[in-house]
């Protein structure tokens, strides 16, 4: 059997994941998250009522971010994961999944070393690319107006 | 030459296996000597766990011998963690000379060929083979964080929190377990006229000791000893000798896909297999056991692909450790993985069944695939490589 014949051979008979049931998770459970989210701008909404839109938004995505790392720290959020995959990653709960499990898993190696150096491990990337293009549409946005 | 035929005879003293709370649960779950409660087992972190079930793993294998620490010459072993870690800090406990290896997976019969040429080469008298390997260590070197919620790719395969030793000896083991006779009996010498209310406080007091033992025990495992392939006190009717085997070649067949192992190893487990029956002229019926490492349950189809396209059928009784850990409830997908898979179902479960003289001749091939968190991100393709080793047995 030679290299291209197994890569073949590997790449059809490889088990697949199951795409309708992984994707009607994401859907239902992202949209649930999404509800959840919502739910809370409602209830802040009802809570303070004078306060401008753009307040309860921010408002709205701390309590979520909380959400995210509590259900990480109790140790439910990656449960959720193995079920829903991209429906509870793309939320910005999944982010918060994505900061806090690395700093709860290099917790051993000290404070410094571990927790603040490796905290970034995943979510780094998703930062460095959010901070360019804030800087580009910043840049965009000074030479249009 | 890679295939080797050992001229004096090296038998297999005794194994121990001390493994975790899930694989305690799996098709093997009734062979292991300890099954854990929970894979911290009271330490402060999932490495000091590993290194502490090595260390166990270890000293229960020369106890089970009736041998003391002194008594070995060389600790053979391997872990999967950097730097052989794990290894590493449990040899520290012991006064023998240490080899680290590491082969990946396939470390154990990597540890069991070097151990058995040395015997039969007359250099030392008696040497451990181990290795370990902790789901959570594991992860958190290879892949992502526990707490990460991403989804496993139904390729992926569930590294065994276990640790295996095998005490390889020079000389005929005795058929009876030591471990019990030493453990259990407390020893009150009648003849130094002692007071009798002296003895009876010196009894409760043991009494109590052992108590607080029992209790402890149970705390940090589940009892394993009265399940009927682990009877300490029943006599082995078999002795075990390792005969022989084959060095593995490094194969590359360009599989880039970190996740799917089985592709990666298959075809190692392949090229090793047809070497071994060509050069000792040997053909899978002359083995009443086949055992591969842990190919899992997609790996194992695809090595009985590849072996039929060069005209060899691998017989029913065919078995890969891995695709055969877990149950399919447990939610491994395509079955166990990692150096402690195949020393503990091999230590657990089939040297069980060579001691009982189930099983005549068996063939083992443990599988490894070489790569590190880094190789794939710079876009190298993983070598998979598979050593092969056989043991037989025989009556006393």
């Amino acid at each position: 059997m030679n290299r291209q014949e197994y890569q073949n051979y590997v790449e059809q008979n490889s088990p697949k994941s199951p795409m309708w049931r992984t994707l009607v998770a994401a859907f239902l459970v992202g949209g649930a998250i999404c509800c959840v989210g919502e739910g809370v701008k409602d209830v802040l909404s009802l809570v303070f009522k004078d306060m401008p839109e753009k307040t309860l938004a921010i408002y709205e995505s701390c309590i979520m971010i909380f959400l995210g790392s509590f259900f990480t720290a109790l140790g439910l959020y990656d449960k959720l994961g193995h079920y829903a995959g991209g429906g509870s990653i793309i939320p910005i709960t999944g982010f918060a999944n994505s900061v806090v499990s690395p700093a709860m898993e290099y917790n051993r190696e000290g404070v410094f070393f571990g927790i603040c150096a490796k905290m970034f491990v995943i979510a780094g990337p998703i930062i460095v690319f959010g901070v360019a293009a804030s800087f580009l549409v910043g840049v965009i946005y000074c030479f249009a107006v | 030459m890679r295939t080797f035929k050992l001229k004096n005879p090296v038998y297999i003293a005794s194994g121990f296996t001390i493994v975790g709370p899930k694989e305690g649960d799996g098709n093997f779950g009734d062979c292991f000597d300890v099954v854990l409660h929970d894979d911290l087992w009271r330490e402060k972190s999932y490495e000091k766990c590993e290194s502490k079930m090595h260390r166990d793993a270890i000293s229960g294998a020369i106890k089970k011998a009736g041998l003391r620490r002194e008594d070995v010459d060389v600790l053979l072993g391997g872990d999967l963690l950097n730097e052989l870690s794990s290894t590493s800090l449990a040899a520290r406990n012991f006064p023998s000379a240490f080899l680290g290896l590491y082969n990946a997976c396939s470390t154990f019969s990597e540890a069991m060929m070097i151990g058995s040429m040395l015997i039969d080469g007359g250099f030392i008298r008696y040497a451990t083979c181990s290795t370990s390997s902790h789901y959570s260590t594991a992860e958190r070197q290879y892949r992502f964080p526990l707490e990460l919620g991403n989804q496993r790719p139904p390729t992926a395969q569930w590294t065994v929190t276990g640790a295996g030793a095998t005490l390889l000896s020079a000389v005929k083991p005795a058929n009876f377990n030591h471990a019990v006779s030493e453990d259990d009996v407390v020893f009150v010498n009648e003849s130094l006229n002692l007071d009798p209310k002296d003895v009876e406080k010196y009894k409760k007091d043991i009494e109590k000791k052992r108590e607080v033992i029992n209790l402890e025990k149970s705390n940090i495992a589940k009892e394993n000893y009265s399940r009927t392939m682990n009877d300490y006190a029943a006599p082995y009717t078999h002795a075990v000798r390792v005969t022989g085997g084959t060095m593995g070649r490094v194969i590359d067949l360009g599989i880039d896909d970190e996740a799917n192992m089985g592709a990666v190893m298959a075809p190692a487990v392949c090229s090793t297999l047809i070497t071994h029956f060509d050069k000792s002229k040997t053909s899978p019926s002359d083995y009443d056991g086949i055992f591969t490492g842990d190919l899992g349950r997609f790996g194992k189809e695809t090595l009985e692909y590849m072996m039929s396209k060069e005209g060899i059928t691998l017989p029913a009784y065919y078995m890969d450790t891995g695709a055969s850990y877990f149950t399919p409830e447990q939610k491994t997908f395509q079955g166990g993985s990692g150096a402690g898979c195949i020393s503990t179902a091999f230590n657990g479960y089939i040297l069980k069944k060579l001691q009982r003289g189930e099983l005549k001749r068996v063939l083992v091939a443990a599988t490894g695939a070489l790569l590190s968190k880094d190789t794939p991100l710079q876009k190298e393709t993983i070598p998979g490589i598979s050593h092969l080793f056989t043991v037989e047995s025989e009556a006393y």
